[in-house]
């Protein structure tokens, strides 16, 4: 395929371009939607031309209950995956090294704990919660979500500390080292991208998390998802200005990353059990 | 054992004997060292996590779909199997299930056949201009919440200012795409393939990228034509991870909820009520819980399967990578 010559490759490339910039336009779209003005935005026929404005944005720092929207997600988005990380990592290096019995088991346990549909899974945890007084906390959903994210960080991270020869826990161990340095001072630091991985893309289901904070979730633990979802259906009409620029400015965040760690997306969207080259 | 070792700590360095306490704690976790329960300490806390978020909530669930028991009317009692009997006859989850299972097969289908064609076209465009830049506005839409997706397109569905609307205003049809029976279920549809076609693209790159570059060369020295090549050197190759990507993807478009959720939230009528949107519905707008559960278990159970599934297809890779580097 890549010995195309001349305008042909040149042609080949431009092909590429539009059909990402045909996957890219809905996207595009809204974008533009948060800097048109309200009338803009309802104007028949759309436009595509028009003065950008920047009052949207401005409205949205305004709001309330906005910057508390923001906050939630991104404490709890943070602290969740940082708990889910170190818990994960210890537990996929015992899983690794010591194989004990029931690994496997173990393994194929967490990995289902992924695949049931979220609502299946919430209907007793909301029963715990409510029982428990954890609903509309942020240690409940913080741990909810740490717990929501251990599974695919185990996944991620046993696969890496797989890839580390033996040979340097030995060395260390022989040369005097704890184990505890082994753990931390040896093999973390050669997982990194593991890490790496398991972090941005824990944070970005987290952040795009929506039934378990609608449903064990309340008002001073709400994020982004679900503000879209209440404000979409109450208030009578839509708010389009208000969704639109909000929602660009939620979108923009995991969109960065993507184009920053490219290189992790395949591992990242497949729970870590498909490495390669993209 | 993480609390424990906090609450000492305010206590003693307060005291004096700080540095006994210091001396002990070393001599503990030396202790912890050369014990035999190192790796057992390392599992306990995904294990606490386990039981308490996991094991706990399913035994309690799989308790309760022998029950009757609804918060709105209070009642709790013993009821044996009949959940699962009631929804076994319940023409509502059948039809739900129909739904779903269209929703799954045309879906994939689509996407699949999209992201193979398009990830092919990708194959060996790697010294294309801005690539970094192009793949980051390719795979944009599936890194997306569901629920930002549905605000998309609920504006561009918009049937009086959408711009679909409007460009199908312009040959002269005019269409509401999400409140017309006949359309809706296709319209959300769309959304969702329009989101995880970039995932089967992205699969494709690394299931063709996974085919060994010397056996390409070869084949390519030989004029050995592109049909036979992509049969029996591509796709032999590719197979596996394909077939986990379609896997995964189908295990994720039947637990679908959010984006469903968000822009038909199951109507109009119940055009669009997929299998999660039922059970949500039923557990946390009737209530009734005892025959949510029931069915939950029974979504646990496909879940599993299908993981089992996702697994077995998982070691035959790695067994057959492994024999490639023996």
């Amino acid at each position: 395929m890549s010995r195309r010559k001349g305008w042909r490759k040149t042609l080949y490339h431009i092909a590429l371009w539009v059909v990402a910039l045909i996957f890219f336009a809905p996207i595009f779209w809204i974008m533009l939607a948060a800097f048109k003005t309200k009338d803009q935005i309802l104007a028949t026929p759309p436009q595509l031309l028009f003065t950008p404005t920047l009052d949207n944005f401005v409205d949205l720092a305004m709001r309330p209950n906005v910057s508390g929207y923001f906050i939630n997600s991104i404490v709890i988005s943070l602290t969740a995956v940082a708990i889910a990380l170190l818990v994960s990592f210890l537990a996929a290096y015992a899983f690794s090294r010591y194989n004990p019995p029931g690994t496997n088991f173990m393994m194929f346990i967490l990995l289902s704990i992924r695949m049931v549909p979220a609502v299946a899974v919430v209907i007793p945890i909301f029963l715990m919660y409510s029982a428990l007084g954890w609903k509309n906390t942020h240690f409940g959903m913080i741990m909810f979500y740490a717990m929501f994210s251990i599974p695919f960080s185990v996944w991620i991270l046993k696969g890496f500390i797989d890839g580390v020869s033996r040979r340097y826990d030995e060395t260390a161990l022989i040369n005097g080292g704890s184990r505890w340095h082994v753990l931390f001072r040896v093999i973390l630091p050669q997982v990194g991208p593991g890490l790496v991985a398991a972090f941005i893309f824990n944070l970005i289901f987290v952040w795009n998390e929506f039934i378990f904070n609608l449903i064990i979730g309340g008002l001073n633990t709400t994020t982004i998802p679900v503000s879209f979802s209440t404000n979409l259906y109450s208030a009578g009409g839509l708010d389009w200005t208000f969704v639109a620029s909000m929602t660009t400015a939620y979108i923009l965040p995991p969109i960065l990353i993507v184009f920053l760690f490219q290189r992790y997306l395949l591992v990242g969207m497949t729970f870590g059990t498909v490495r390669g080259e993209v | 054992m993480r609390a424990d070792t906090t609450d000492t700590t305010t206590i003693y360095t307060t005291a004096p004997q700080g540095a006994a306490w210091r001396r002990s704690l070393a001599r503990l976790s030396h202790a912890l060292d050369n014990s035999r329960m190192f790796p057992a300490l390392l599992i306990a806390p995904v294990l606490i996590f386990f039981i308490v978020w996991n094991v706990i909530p399913t035994l309690w669930m799989i308790g309760l779909s022998f029950y009757k028991y609804s918060l709105m009317l209070g009642n709790e009692r013993f009821i044996g199997t009949a959940n699962y009997l009631s929804l076994m006859s319940d023409d509502q989850v059948w039809a739900a299930l129909g739904r779903t299972f269209t929703w799954v097969v045309v879906g994939v289908g689509v996407q699949t056949l999209l992201g193979l064609l398009l990830g092919y076209l990708f194959w060996g465009s790697r010294d294309m201009p801005g690539r970094r830049l192009a793949l980051t506005l390719l795979f944009a839409p599936m890194i997306l919440t569901p629920i930002a997706a549905g605000v998309f397109f609920r504006l561009i569905y918009e049937p009086t200012f959408g711009i679909a609307s409007f460009l199908f205003r312009q040959i002269g049809i005019e269409v509401v795409f999400l409140n017309d029976r006949n359309l809706a279920f296709a319209s959300v549809l769309l959304v969702d393939i329009w989101m995880w076609t970039p995932f089967m693209i992205l699969i494709t790159l690394a299931a063709f990228g996974s085919v060994p570059k010397a056996e390409l060369e070869a084949a390519e020295i030989d004029r050995i034509p592109w049909l036979k090549r992509m049969r029996y050197i591509v796709l032999p190759n590719a197979k596996f991870i394909l077939m986990l990507g379609i896997l995964l993807r189908t295990i994720d478009s039947f637990k679908t909820l959010d984006l469903v959720y968000l822009m038909t939230q199951g109507g109009p009528g119940n055009v669009t009520d997929l299998i999660a949107l039922l059970l949500r519905r039923k557990a946390f707008e009737a209530f009734d819980l005892g025959w949510a559960s029931a069915l939950g278990i029974i979504l646990l159970l496909a879940a599993i399967a299908f993981t089992s599934i996702y697994l077995y297809i998982l070691n035959q890779n790695r067994q057959r990578q492994q024999q490639e580097v023996i």
